[in-house]
This record gives structure tokens, sequence and C-alpha cells, in this order.
């Protein structure tokens, strides 16, 4: 039944008191005179309506004023991570990840070229494919403490250090070729997760898929064991987990009902591997003409028991559980999926597991203790030709929820509201974890992906607000050619109908997924302690204090000890001989806040950045002589152009 | 939302300018008995009388019950009259035709296993030139599934869908997978998950009467398809095209995919569409575009269509181009069209549509409107951004509201579409009919 005097008294009222309170906001505010309508006038003159205006002020965010929360977002192929401020969607930071990044020196220093270059395959990388951030936790809650992200290209997890909001390490195993399940945490960061993408063989050798795909590819769960009192991983005492080559998808790790055990989509248990000029479908035809794949169920408790009692086989310097061990010790069962499967989100409570199927119009939830009975029950469907445990589907869920048109990925509230984007409808989906019914849907524009909300992957979310992370933005923005750039979409979830407030686009790589995390929570330090290595978090051996400043003569070439503070290098000339090798060993002595210097010489591709205390070594050959005048990047004082000097190179 | 009966519905249809087609071009058909062939007794082991047969032999089943599995390993013809029952032993797929042309006719398969990443189905074609008409399909969790095949006839079935209360639960009710140059006619086919025809191309999809399921049928990378007379009622979705080009849509009826993700023919990146003469009828959305058409050349085509009491008859997900939308009648839609995110249908081409909300005037009386139809709502605006007003679209609060924005015009009213040439009375008159 409709009810159409309601409907007009509520927009009546509405336009008056839009009109009435603009005028009376703009009156007694500033007393400037502004005549009673000019938010109305605004509003009129920009196009807006009574809804915008409400986002803006749901949003608008003046100077100087915080944001509630930070999201930490993958920046695709930048293969960095962007920190955002919510609810303003404002862009705090890159930080550097995986590539060179010139504003921090990151990737121009020794220390951040050591970083880069460790585990990166023998090549210098110069891209890295960022999908998953995955915050530190503490009892399955963000700590505001680290951050890991996983390098799909080149199957590389790297450790933030949210003290200075700096990469630590970076971490690869030679086990596998690519990653797409990491980064992933166990609720205490026990351990971070990261899960093949596409099978090839473990050692790295070569094999022909068309002979020996099954015998030889495989994928893994490769657990990191992190150390949290040394801020890093400890490969040591990582281990892998075998897994048949059915191309893994994404993961989560159990929490409180389920912690212990970690989940893994899977993509093609068909064995598909292309091959379509060699006489096969294509990958796409061939991976999806089963109508389920696998949901990997890991019980990693037991695992690392396994590996602690040495039933490992050391493979590409990874200790890996066997598939054969893995299945005959409970390690890994599965469970049947709806074709296509994407996400795998385990709910705040830790009792249920929700996957979307690409293909599919509903969510399925599983239920853990159902699987739990199960797999100690012994109770199989079958097992796969790898003698994996197979689960009865149907007894393995606690039921699906019709959400329409191509569910991806699922976050949660604290209202027992779960969120699915959902990628064909291109809509946020929120649905009820009691009862499994959509109470709401928002359009987001276009093609959305992740989403992230309010610690919405934790075990205590906090609702409030949710990103639409899309992957198009054909009409949202000004053109700037065929390249567009990404949207980020800030959709309301103070109110019981979602809306969306705002659009962020994102001109830089392809994000993939994000989190969002209390602003509060984060303790970042303001300067380093002089001296400091941002790196290894110590005080280098080649920190240099006011005074102290020297040039010196070794057999290994000249070395410098330099300070910056403002408005000086010192020394302010380098005087070298062509060919001889050179160690800039520099210190910024600042230690104010926000009293960063850079250092740059002409032509010798020599650029990093010290922030106050920051110690940065550099270290290259002076293949050229002349003279290459070498000055502070950073507009440091009213004297920065005069914080520069000479870096002369007699010839020989 | 509830289930509108089919008189309803076709109550609904007669309020065009002719009366709705009979049912009987859709529907289960049942072979006659084929003159030459070799009776089979209830109680004879079917496996070995299969493979013991002469290739292009007919085997006639006695009424009975005869255990599955059966592999149709040989071009042979098995028939039978319904009471002739294969029956699953609980696991697997109950019969299997592996031999080019072979033939399973008039004969009822009940069940399947239960493992459904196994793909346990009814019946399963994995040959050329097969042909699967008149059987009928019960207690399976899927029903027929063709694979890498080409030349297939599915004729004339009756698959009833598995018996799980959750449509989620309940398999595919026919299945094309690589499948090429086949047909799927004239079938019963009710209370399944979807009808998929995947990864395939030239295959015709026409008279079958598709209800209560959730993707009528649903078309991913299958080229050159042809859809038409089919009749789908209470899906979800009534046909979905993705990724796909030259998909014909033709005198299809699909009423009633009004749930919370209801629509009557979805397009998604997808090339040249053709959508002439149907009819679609009390759909949450009538025709949607996502991204379509898509490709350098590539157009879609509406025309002839009644969209008719549908809450958005034609959706665009973003602003729409290289489309023409003709002929076609809108009445009784709560929006004729929508376009998501504040973009606009102006650079499609409307012409000759018949709107009832149209109140221009024909001077030249040439049965064309003498002013431009536009649709220019302020509405439209706000529902979008506040979609729970969508509940009092087409009440009087909400045409008062668009009333008192002209007058003082605080939000730009936006145009969605204009129709240069709108129709006086309605014109669609072969929507929905079968071919004459």
């Amino acid at each position: 039944m409709r009810l159409p005097w309601t409907g007009l008294g509520w927009l009546t009222a509405s336009l008056i008191v839009a009109a009435c309170s603009g005028g009376k906001q703009a009156s007694s505010g500033g007393g400037t005179g502004a005549s009673a309508t000019s938010v109305v006038e605004l509003m009129k003159a920009r196009g807006l309506s009574e809804a915008d205006v409400t986002a803006a002020l749901k949003t608008y965010t003046p100077t100087g004023k915080l944001d509630e929360y930070l999201t930490f977002a993958s920046g695709g192929h930048s293969g960095q991570v962007i920190v955002i401020g919510v609810p303003s969607m404002r862009i705090l930071k890159y930080i550097g990840v995986f590539t060179p990044e010139p504003w921090q020196g990151y990737g121009f220093d020794d220390q951040t070229k050591g970083l880069l270059a460790s585990d990166s395959r023998g090549r210098n990388l110069t891209w890295a494919d960022t999908h998953h951030p995955a915050l530190s936790e503490q009892a399955g809650d963000y700590d505001g403490k680290f951050l890991f992200i996983g390098d799909k290209a080149n199957a590389r997890v790297a450790v933030i250090d949210l003290a200075d909001f700096t990469t630590k390490q970076i971490v690869s195993s030679k086990l596998i070729g690519s990653d797409h399940g990491a980064a992933f945490v166990t609720p205490d960061t026990d351990y971070v997760i990261e899960t093949t993408q596409y099978p090839t063989p473990f050692d790295g050798s070569f094999a022909d898929p068309k002979t020996e795909y099954k015998a030889k590819y495989r994928g893994a769960a490769v657990f990191w064991r992190f150390d949290r009192a040394k801020g890093r991983i400890d490969r040591d005492a990582s281990f892998a987990v075998e897994f048949p080559p059915y191309t893994q998808d994404l993961a989560d790790a159990g929490k409180l009902a389920s912690d212990g055990y970690a989940f893994f989509n899977s993509i093609n248990t068909e064995l598909s591997w292309g091959g379509n000029m060699e006489g096969n479908p294509p990958m796409e035809s061939g991976s999806s003409q089963n109508d389920m794949d696998y949901l990997h169920v890991v019980n990693w408790r037991k695992a690392e028991e396994l590996v602690k009692a040495g039933k490992f086989e050391l493979i590409s310097g990874m200790k890996v559980l066997r598939l054969d061990v893995a299945a005959a010790e409970g390690v890994l069962t599965f469970v049947p999926e709806p074709k296509s499967p994407h996400g795998v989100d385990v709910t705040p409570d830790g009792q249920d597991i929700v996957v979307g199927g690409k293909l599919d119009t509903h969510g399925t939830v599983y239920s853990f203790a159902k699987i739990k009975a199960l797999i100690d029950a012994k109770q199989y469907a079958g097992k796969d030709d790898f003698g994996v445990p197979i689960l009865d589907f149907k007894a393995s869920i606690r039921g699906q929820v019709e959400l329409g048109l191509g569910p991806l990925h699922t976050v949660y509230d604290n209202q027992g509201f779960a969120y699915t984007s959902m990628f064909l409808e291109t809509v946020v989906a929120k649905w009820s974890l009691k009862d499994l019914k959509v109470v709401d849907k928002v359009s987001t524009h276009y093609n959305i992906g992740h989403l992230t909300a309010a610690e919405g992957d934790t075990v205590s979310p906090d609702g409030k607000y949710l990103i639409a992370m899309n992957k198009w933005a054909l009409d949202r923005f000004s053109k700037v050619g065929p390249l567009l750039p990404q949207n980020f979409q800030l959709v309301d979830l103070n109110t019981p109908k979602m809306t969306v407030l705002y659009d962020l686009p994102i001109g830089l790589g392809e994000p993939h997924y994000a989190q969002m995390i209390k602003a509060d929570k984060i303790k970042a330090v303001d300067v380093y302690k002089p001296g400091e290595d941002a790196v290894t978090s110590e005080i280098s051996p080649n920190a240099t204090e006011g005074g102290k400043e020297r040039i010196e003569r070794r057999p290994d070439g000249v070395h410098v000890y330099m300070t910056a503070i403002r408005s000086h290098f010192t020394p302010d000339v380098i005087r070298v001989k062509e060919g001889e090798t050179v160690h800039v060993h520099l210190t910024n002595l600042e230690q104010a806040y926000d009293a960063t210097h850079g250092f740059a010489i002409n032509s010798y591709n020599i650029n990093v950045s010290i922030e106050p205390g920051e110690q940065s070594d550099i270290t290259f050959v002076a293949d050229r002589s002349g003279v290459f005048p070498m000055y502070c990047t950073e507009f440091c004082s009213a004297l920065h152009l005069e914080m520069a000097g000479y870096f002369l190179v007699e010839p020989k | 939302m509830r289930a509108l009966p089919l008189s309803f519905v076709a109550a609904i249809a007669a309020c065009g300018t002719a009366a709705v087609a009979s049912d009987d071009l859709v529907g289960p058909s049942h072979p006659v008995r084929p003159a030459a062939c070799v009776d089979v007794a209830a109680d004879a082991p079917l496996q070995a009388t299969i493979d013991e047969a002469e290739a292009g032999a007919t085997l006639c089943l006695a009424p009975g019950r005869y255990p599955g599995p059966v592999v149709i390993r040989r071009p042979v013809t098995v028939w039978g009259p319904p009471e002739a029952i294969i029956t699953s032993n609980g696991s697997g797929t109950t019969v299997r035709l592996v031999a080019a042309r072979a033939e399973l006719l008039g004969v009822t398969v009940d069940g399947s296993g239960g493992r459904y990443d196994k793909l346990d189905g009814a019946v399963l074609v994995a040959a050329d030139d097969v042909v699967v008409e008149g059987v009928t399909i019960e207690n399976a969790v899927y029903g027929l599934l063709v694979e890498k095949a080409h030349r297939v006839r599915i004729h004339g079935n009756h698959v009833r869908g598995g018996t799980d209360p959750s449509i989620g639960l309940r398999g595919d009710t026919v299945r094309l997978w690589e499948t090429y140059d086949s047909e799927v006619s004239g079938n019963l086919i009710e209370d399944g998950r979807d009808m998929v025809v995947w990864y395939s191309r030239g295959n015709r999809v026409t008279g079958n009467l598709v209800r209560r399921g959730r993707y009528g049928t649903h078309f991913m990378y299958s080229h050159d398809s042809l859809v038409v007379g089919n009749r789908y009622l209470d899906v979800t979705v009534g046909v979905f095209v993705m990724y796909s080009h030259d998909v014909t849509l033709r005198r299809n009826v699909i009423a009633n995919a009004a749930g919370a993700a209801g629509i009557a023919i979805g397009l998604k990146d997808s090339g040249t569409t053709t959508i002439i003469d149907n009819l679609l009828v009390h759909d949450q959305v009538g025709i949607y575009l996502d991204n379509t058409p898509q490709g350098p050349a590539a157009t879609v085509a509406i025309r002839g269509n009644q969209l008719r009491l549908c809450r958005a008859a034609l959706v665009f997900h973003a602003s729409g181009h290289a489309t023409t939308v003709s002929d076609n009648d809108f009445a009784g839609n709560d929006a004729h069209s929508r376009v998501d995110g504040g973009g606009d249908a102006l650079d499609v081409t409307w012409s000759g549509n018949y709107f009832d909300d149209y109140t221009g005037y024909d001077l030249d009386d040439d049965g064309r409107g003498d002013v431009p139809y536009e649709l220019r709502s302020f509405t439209h605006v706000l529902i979008d951004r506040h979609p729970n007003l969508a509940y009092f679209s087409g009440t009087p609060a909400l045409a008062m509201t668009d009333a008192a924005a002209r007058l003082d015009p605080l939000f730009q009213a936006k145009a969605v579409l204009i129709d240069h040439q709108p129709r006086m009375q309605p014109t669609a008159s072969a929507a929905g009919h079968p071919e004459r």
C-alpha cells in the first residue's frame, strides 16, 4: 500500500527545513551579511540536491580536523599502499613497498635498494601487483602495529611497520610463482598466510603441462611465521602446506570458534591449463566446467605440530607438508563450493564462512561447527584424485542467501549484517546473518570488486562506513583519456538505508582489497631516533653526530660522513677522483616534526629522503668527471634553495 | 513479491492490441512408438541390450523400471513411454549418451547421484547429433547436460528441478557446455535452478516454457544465439547475456521476474543484440543494459516490444549508446526508463515508441505526437539518490514535487530520454506472439 500524503509531507518538510536551516546557518554562523538564502542559492548554483548537501556534511572535514578511520588500500600495479582518511576520503600517503618510490627515496639508498633486491627472484623487479593488505591483529582485532601485503605477480609478501609507515621486510618463497590469497593473518598474527594462485612445479623446474600438469604442478599455502618482538617474518620458522593444482584463490583465517583453521577457495578443479591454440578449450571455459570447486579447509595448528615433529620435506628452501601427509593427518579437507567462487570471508564470531560465487546468485554460508563435526567423524562424501577427503556440500552449510547477481566479497558490521559486493549487479547487498535475507542494496559505479568496512573483517566490526572499490569509472569524473582511474565510493552505514557519500578516484594502479582501522589505534612516531636506519629500525653504525662530519679514504673508496640540518649539508663539497667508489653516510640531525630533507646529486641518479633523525647510506661509483650540483629536494626552510653544494669529480 | 498466476499474465497481455498466443507452442511432446523396433521387456538387462544392439537399431522399452546407470555407447535409439522409467542407483549420472546419433525418446529418467562437485545428472549428452526428445526428468540434481557436442536436439522434454527447497541447491535444468549448432526447443522446464549456455555457439532456444527458476537462460561467451518464442515465468532473471555477441531475442514472454534482483532481459558486456517483439510484463526491470553494446560496430536494437507493469522498464547502468529503441510500448511502468549513476539515454535513438504518460497532441493526425516525448524528471534524480522513494513513484506526492520543482527548480530537472516521434497509440501488437 502506498502512502502518498506521508510522502508529500516528508518531502515538503525536508525542502522547507533545507531552505530555512540553510538561511539560519548563514546568518547566525558568521554574521558576514550573507543573504538568508545563500545555502539554497549555493545548492542551485552548483546543482546540488538535499542529499548532496547531507553527504557533504557527513564527509567534509575542516582544516585541522582529523579523520575517524584510516584505510589502507593496496596500490595495485604501483606496488605501493595507499593511506586514506575516512570519512573525508583524503589521500594521506603512498607507502613504497615493492617498487621504487622517489619521494620517499624508497629504492634509492643502500638500505631500501637492498630491501627491494631481497627475494626478488634474481631480477630488478620494477613493478608489483599488490592485492590484499592485512593489518596485524591481537585476539582477532586490529592492533595498529603492522601491515602486510602480497604481490600476486611475484609471490612476495612485505612487512610494513606502522610506527613509521615504512616497509621493513620483503619475503618470497621459490616454492610458488604467484600468489593471490595473500596476505591474511591468523588472529594473533602468529602467521601471515600467502597462497598460490597459478600452480607451477615446486622446484622451479620445467614441466610440460600437457603431460605433467597433474603430476608436477602444485599450489601451496605458505604460513610465514611472524616474530612480533622483532617485527619481522622468521623464514626458518615458516612452513607450507601442499595443495593440488586447483588454482587456489582467496583465503581467510579462522577466528574465535574456528581459530586454528584457515580457508581457501579454488577455481580450477578441472585442472585446466589453457592451450587454446593446442586443441584445448580456453582457460576460462576449461576451468569453469565443473559446477563446483573445492573450499580448502586447513587445520594449521595441526600442520604446525606436524612440521615441528619433522614430518616435512624441504623443497626450494621451504618446509613443505606434502599432500599425502596433509590428507592422511586431517590437515586438509575439501568442501564443494559453487562455481567460480571468489571471496571466502569468516564471520566476526568465527562460526560461519561466507563464500560468494561470481556466477551464482547466492552466497553460501558454511557452518564451521558442521564442517568440524564431519571432519572429526571422518564422514566423507568421497576423496579427490589426490586422496584429499571431500565433505558433503549440503551437510556442511548453514544455508544460502539469495543475494542477486555476481556476489564476490563480504564484510561485516556490528549489527549482525553482512555486506557483499555484487559484481554483475554492481551493487552492495546488505543482508542479515541471522536469517540470511537481503535487507538493502545500494548501486555503485561501476563493477565493484572488493569492499571494506570499518574493522569489518575483525572479531568486532564497527559498522559506520564502507568503501566500494569499483573497477570502472566511465562517467564519474572529467575525461582523462582511455585509461581511467578506479573509483572508491564511500557508503554510509550509519542509517538503515545505505547511501553513497563520496567518490574518490584512484589515479595510480588498480587497488584490490583495503582495510579500515580506527585511526586512534595507530601510534606512529613523529621523528626517528637520531641516526636511525629506517629499514633495520636500529641506530646505524654510520650515524653521524653534528660536529663529527668527516671524509675518510679507505681501500673500498671514499666515505663521506655527512649531516643535514636547516639549511646546509656538512660537508657541502665532496671532492673525489674519477673512478673512485663513493659512500655517502647521511644523517638528518633534525628532531623537529616534519623537518624532512632530501639529497640529490645531478646526473648521478642519486635521490634520497631523510626524515628527522634518519640515517641513509648511498654507494656509487664516480664514473663521470665534472662538476655536479647537489641539493636538498624538500622545501625545508626559507633558505631551502641555499641548502646545496657541489660534488666535484676530478678527471683521472 | 507474490507470484502472478498465468491467467493474470494472459490478462495483462490481452491489454495489448491482440490476444495472447495459446500455450500449445510449448510443453512436452511424446514421440510415437517407432515402427520398426526391438521390444525390451521390463526385466531385461538394459545396458547389455544396448551394448549388443546393432548400429542404427531402435529399442522399445516396455513400461517398468530399468535400473541405471546406463551408458549408450552405440548409435542406437532407445524409446519408451513415460511409464518406462530408468532409475538412478543413487550415485553418478543416470543416462549418458556418448555415441554420435544416439537417441533417447519418451522415457522417464528418475534421479541422479547427489554430488554437486561431480555434476551428477539425469542425462548427459557428450556426442554429436544426439537427440533427447519427450523425456521426463525428475528428482535429479542436474537435468540435461550437454558437453562438447554439435547438432544436438533437446526437444519436448519435461525437466522438473531438484527437490531441495532452496533454489541455489537445485542443479541446472539444462546445461549446454561447448555445444554448437544445437537446439533446445519446446521443453517444459520447471522448479530448477538455471538453464545455462556457456562457451557455446550457434544454438537455438525456442518455444520452451521455463517457470519457477533462477536464470531462465544464461548465456556466457555464447555467440550467434537465437532465443525465440519462449515463456519465462516467475524466474529471478529471464534471459541474461554475458560476454556474447549476435544474440537475438524474439517474441518471448517474460513475466514476473519480480524479485529483488529481478530482470527480464539483462545484457552485460555483450556485443550486437537484437530484442524484438518480446512481451515483458510485471518484471522488476524489463531490459537491463550494462556496458552493452561493446565492440567497434556493435549495436543494440530494441524494437516492437511491450514493456508493461515493470518497476523500471528499460535500465541503462551507465549512459546509453549505440542503441535504438523504436516502436515499443511503455505502459504501466513505475519508470519507463532509468539511467543509473546520474547519466542519461540521450545518445540512444528513441523513435516511434508509445508512452502511456505522453500528454502531447497529434494535429496532423499521422499517429505520431507533434511534440517530443521527454522523460525529464526531478523525481528521477531524487529516487536515484534515495532509492526508498521509488516506493512513492507514481503517487501524487512525487508528482507534486515534480511540479513544485518545475515552478521553483531547486534541482536541475534532468532529461533522461527524448523521443521526437512518439506514438499516440500502442503499436507493439506482435509482442510475445508466435511467428506467423
